[in-house]
């Protein structure tokens, strides 16, 4: 996935219109005709107020980030805030310790924390320390699950191989199985889970095949048969709008050639049917 | 007897800052060439093994102190290393090779005579330097063929198709794409025949 970056500030007199800011065909020659770009934004939390914009940032981008700055935003984006990624500055000196609860708080409704390299690899020493000592800790506090490993890279060369990231991963704390994982099954959750969230309604993902109408005449047919509610002939309401549909069929099979092929139980039902009044009809000869 | 157990790292070089990059005078029509062949660079003629090792050894005492230095210091040596294709064998003891690894992963440019934005990327961890050597044998034919068949396609699409097919199947014996099963990560698995090369 070729992932760009946009960090916006949202501000209380912001624009009407919020759109996205990546230009749409990338400027860049040579990308496979395969490859799906996915937009993503990161929003930096400074204040701690619920914010209706976010579901029309969300609208515009395919992945939505937030980067809370201190305990209480983070709090507010592990329980309520409806994101994608939860992805911290890990490179500064955090004043507070990751705990087990907020974080699966966070991991069991869909969230995941991302872990940034590109900034340490390129930084100085105190940023390298910082974000060994705060990638160990969130490594420790969600148990290796939950997790995703990006590079914050601004150029090229900040990039580094997908098994040299995991293998990173590996020395703060998180094994080779985790690392994988965190690499690859848990990225596309991510994805996946942020388009649910935009297209999906209600556990439906999407409609594949929607059923035909049935022709008009016969809905006719049948809409009388249903529309019956008392018993017929001593039957129960469902036997009387089969018998209905029995009936129509065969008128309607003449007219048009729409009718659905008999099943083996009208088939017999229609068989017994003729047998009676051939019955009957010689009893009647008989008697008469 | 205990066996002194080693893993050999593939390591390859990559340029991605194309401003600055090794080749200069920089030959004409470069440009057009896909990402992916401009990265992979020869390095310039100053870099070497001695070089390469000096780089290694200060990272890891940077970022692992003492203990790292004096964990990896036995067993550390470059077995091979090759400007033209920028490409480096590594040696180093079983248990600390990931000291070694985040050493690489960490560099951010090549040692001061040579001082170019490089990326060091590991692309197979091996038991034997043999699997070591054959990996890199077979990457080295798997990127001549894409390269053949990218300016295949651009040349078809300039208009004068190069009739040069039949080249490309020369290695149809062996399935050089076959790059499956790697969730276990790029080790290769200690095999029961396997045999550490004489220092």
């Amino acid at each position: 996935m070729f992932e760009a970056h946009e960090k916006m500030k949202l501000e209380a007199d912001a624009k009407p219109f919020i759109k996205c800011a990546i230009p749409d065909p990338l400027p860049y020659k040579d990308l496979p005709a395969g490859l799906k770009v996915l937009r993503r934004c990161t929003l930096v939390l400074t204040e701690s107020y619920q914010n209706a914009r976010l579901a029309e940032l969300s609208r515009n981008y395919d992945v939505l980030a937030v980067r809370p700055i201190d305990e209480r935003t983070l709090q507010l984006a592990c329980s309520s805030l409806d994101c994608d990624i939860i992805s911290l500055d890990l490179t500064q000196r955090l004043p507070y310790w990751f705990k087990f609860k907020p974080l699966s708080e966070a991991i069991k409704s869909g969230k995941r924390f991302e872990i940034s390299y590109a900034q340490g690899v390129m930084g100085d020493s105190g940023m390298r320390r910082s974000l060994i000592s705060n990638a160990t800790q969130l490594i420790r506090a969600s148990r290796g699950r939950g997790l995703i490993i990006s590079s914050e890279a601004k150029a090229a060369v900040a990039c580094r191989g997908p098994w040299d990231a995991i293998n990173l991963a590996a020395v703060w704390g998180l094994g080779q199985e985790r690392g994988y994982e965190a690499m690859s099954k848990e990225c596309r959750s991510v994805v996946v889970a942020a388009q649910l969230k935009r297209s999906s309604y209600r556990g439906v993902i999407d409609v594949v095949y929607g059923g035909e109408k049935p022709s008009p005449s016969e809905k006719e047919e049948t809409g009388k048969g249903k529309g019956k509610q008392q018993p017929v002939n001593g039957q129960k309401r469902k036997a009387a709008a089969l018998k209905a549909d029995e009936d129509s069929i065969p008128a309607v099979a003449g007219a048009e050639n729409t009718s659905q092929p008999l099943s083996k139980r009208q088939t017999k039902r229609q068989a017994k049917a003729a047998k009676l009044k051939a019955i009957s009809g010689q009893q009647d000869g008989q008697k008469g | 007897m205990v066996r002194l157990k080693h893993r050999y790292l593939l390591v390859n070089i990559l340029f991605p800052d194309l401003k600055n990059a090794p080749s200069a005078p920089r030959p004409k029509g470069v440009d057009e060439l896909p990402y992916a062949i401009q990265f992979h660079q020869p390095s310039s003629d100053r870099m070497n093994a001695k070089l390469l090792m000096q780089m290694i050894r200060n990272g890891v005492s940077e970022l692992f102190g003492d203990y790292g230095s004096g964990m990896i210091a036995g067993s550390l040596q470059v077995k091979y290393f090759s400007q033209a294709t920028s490409t480096a064998i590594v040696r180093v003891s079983r248990d600390h090779y990931r000291l070694v690894w985040a050493a690489l992963t960490f560099a951010t440019h090549l040692p001061k005579p040579v001082n170019q934005a490089c990326v060091f990327q590991v692309v197979r961890v091996s038991g034997t330097i043999r699997k070591a050597e054959e990996e890199a044998i077979r990457r080295a034919r798997l990127s001549i063929r894409r390269a053949k068949r990218d300016t295949k396609t651009a040349q078809k699409v300039g208009g004068s198709a190069d009739g040069r097919a039949a080249e490309l199947n020369e290695d149809k014996d062996i399935n050089l794409e076959d790059v499956s099963g790697f969730a276990d990560g790029i080790d290769d698995a200690d095999e029961p025949g396997d045999e550490d090369e004489s220092d």
